[in-house]
């Protein structure tokens, strides 16, 4: 399985990915939502995107509402991971279209059970 | 109407609380921040990020330089590289300053933003009455975490060096 | 680190054999970090101390909190959610169709730790039926005090809402207060806790349409395992629904039960005239 790892810092892109390629995923990262969308229109369809919220040039809630404007996407999972915390924020992000929410800070294994809750586990990792 | 200040809206105990999640969820397992003061050397570095709202202000993150460089190492843990830049060090420390703050403004009343990440000397805190500040100890080392307003631009302006210059 | 390596050793094989997780070597720092907790709770100074007392006077009590620490889908939501899809796809049909309007449903969340499993349950029925608040009671026992009053307060860190809990369910069934989140007053109030050991003669409950006793016989020796099969059986209706554990059954334990099969997960009903 693939994932784009989106978010601007280069830590946390290091940890999503590092996590993610433990779980067996091949993946490719980007700074912001522009760069994450050329990525796509490249021809790169992932499984997965995580997504950070706050980011330069292209916010995460402007990509999620670009990836579900184009029917050639649908297939991509998007899943929210941001320090972004109100109801009121997580509401957003579902209305405009992510599938799942994770909370920052996250540990391994919030990434592993809602990947599992999505049917995105490619192996049963253990602990 | 006055805005409200930051000791009205959320105690050291809280902060304490949001600090202590990070890092255990990033920083690691088993790592703990001991709420006591400690000494900071001469040279610091310092992160943060804006938040504008109902109360708008400043979460700042401070600590020493090495201190940085070894909470990145943590941070990044085996997906570290073999040499840290100093770009890295910038990078997890912001990162950190996104997280805390991003939950300080979720304790917050809303709607506020989030701005992003600024590293750099700490932003000075202009008004004492409106900082909620935590001294703890990370591995032995002095950190501090300060959640510090940004004075309403009609209220008693500090004079910045542009506008001190008389016309 | 105070955890020896006769200590760490010895954790390892408990936690393989109850759970079949492998803790590698070099996770020596993670015992010590998710067992500090308990050690503290149980008035001792380290984890190494700790173990040492578990290891020469094991108690199932102890053993599974051990466990539990270090086994990480006891504190998720949804992850092995096959036993609550079954709920819903299988048992609650099944009881709307056989009992009478009036009647409420009573399901038992045993061992409910926080209580994620008991408002797991309570959500996804509010979901399913409108009118859940009165027609379904959950009860939700732990041998822990402090479990069934953290079931009580029905809050949960943010870290806790981070597993395993999808995010649409987060925001209809939780607010935000202050750090944590709360379940809504409906849900709490579906859901009653109390003090209860298992292993012990049981209080009078019930009688019970479903039983969640997920992950908690593997703690028992045979004996105590079938008395609370046993026990459990008394409490519950002739056409109820046992849901054990993924890694549990009650095949070669107690032959009162007869099993089926709900998609990926199965459940124990009793056996009529057993």
């Amino acid at each position: 399985m693939r994932a784009l790892v989106i978010d601007d810092s280069r830590a946390m892109r290091r940890i999503v990915s590092g996590t993610l390629e433990g779980f067996g995923y091949e993946t490719r990262q980007a700074g912001h939502g522009q760069e994450a969308l050329d990525v796509l229109h490249e021809g790169w369809l992932p499984e997965l995107c995580t997504i950070d919220w706050n980011m330069p040039v292209m916010d995460g809630l402007q990509f999620v509402s670009a990836v579900r404007a184009n029917p050639g996407w649908r297939a991509v999972t998007l899943m929210m991971v941001t320090s972004e915390g109100e109801q009121s924020q997580i509401v957003r992000a579902l209305a405009a279209g992510a599938h799942e929410y994770v909370l920052k800070p996250f540990t391994a294994d919030a990434i592993r059970d809602k990947l599992a809750l999505l049917g995105l586990l490619p192996q049963e990792v253990a602990l | 109407m006055t805005a409200p200040v930051i000791t009205q809206l959320l105690d050291e105990a809280t902060v304490q609380e949001i600090a202590d999640q990070a890092w255990s969820a990033l920083v690691g397992e088993d790592e703990v921040l001991v709420p006591v003061p400690g000494e900071l050397g001469p040279d610091t570095r310092s992160s943060w990020v804006e938040i504008v709202g109902p109360w708008s202000g400043t979460v700042v993150l401070t600590c020493d330089r090495d201190t940085a460089e070894e909470l990145t190492r943590a941070l990044l843990r085996e997906h570290a590289p073999a040499e840290l830049e100093p770009e890295d060090v910038d990078d997890a420390l912001g990162e950190l300053a996104n997280v805390v703050g991003g939950n300080v403004k979720a304790v917050l009343p809303g709607p506020s933003f989030l701005g992003l990440p600024e590293v750099g000397p700490a932003p000075r805190v202009t008004s004492p009455a409106d900082t909620c500040r935590v001294d703890a100890l990370w591995r032995g080392r002095p950190l501090t975490i300060s959640v510090q307003g940004t004075p309403a631009p009609d209220a008693d302006p500090a004079p910045s060096y542009e506008n001190g210059v008389p016309l | 680190m105070t955890l020896t390596a006769t200590g760490f050793d010895w954790v390892r094989q408990l936690v393989h054999r109850e759970s079949a997780i492998v803790l590698a070597p070099g996770k020596e720092y993670l015992v010590e970090a998710r067992l500090l907790p308990i050690a503290r709770q149980l008035g001792l100074p380290d984890v190494g101390r700790f173990v040492d007392s578990v290891r020469t006077r094991p108690s199932p009590e102890s053993t599974r909190r051990i466990v539990e620490a270090l086994t990480t889908n006891e504190t998720s939501w949804f992850r092995d959610g096959d036993p609550f899809t079954a709920l819903t796809s299988t048992v609650l049909p099944a009881l709307l169709a056989a009992r009478n309007p009036g009647e409420r449903l009573q399901i038992w969340s045993a061992a409910c730790s926080s209580g994620q499993e008991a408002y797991t349950i309570a959500m996804l029925l509010q979901d399913a039926m409108p009118d859940a608040g009165s027609r379904v009671s959950i009860t939700a026992t732990d041998i822990s005090r402090e479990m069934v009053e953290r079931t009580r307060a029905g809050r949960f860190s943010q870290l806790e809402v981070n597993r395993g809990l999808p995010a649409p369910m987060l925001v209809r069934h939780f607010s935000r207060v202050g750090t944590e989140w709360e379940v809504t007053p409906t849900l709490r109030r579906m859901v009653t806790a109390s003090e209860c050991n298992l292993a012990a003669p049981l209080p009078r409950m019930g009688p019970f349409d479903v039983v969640y006793l997920r992950n908690v016989l593997i703690y028992f020796d045979l004996p105590t395992k079938q008395a609370i099969l046993r026990r459990v059986r008394a409490l519950m209706r002739p056409d109820g629904w046992l849901f054990l554990g993924a890694a549990e059954t009650t095949l070669g334990v107690d032959d009162c039960w007869e099993r089926v099969v709900i998609g990926r997960s199965s459940a124990y009903r009793p056996l009529k005239g057993a």
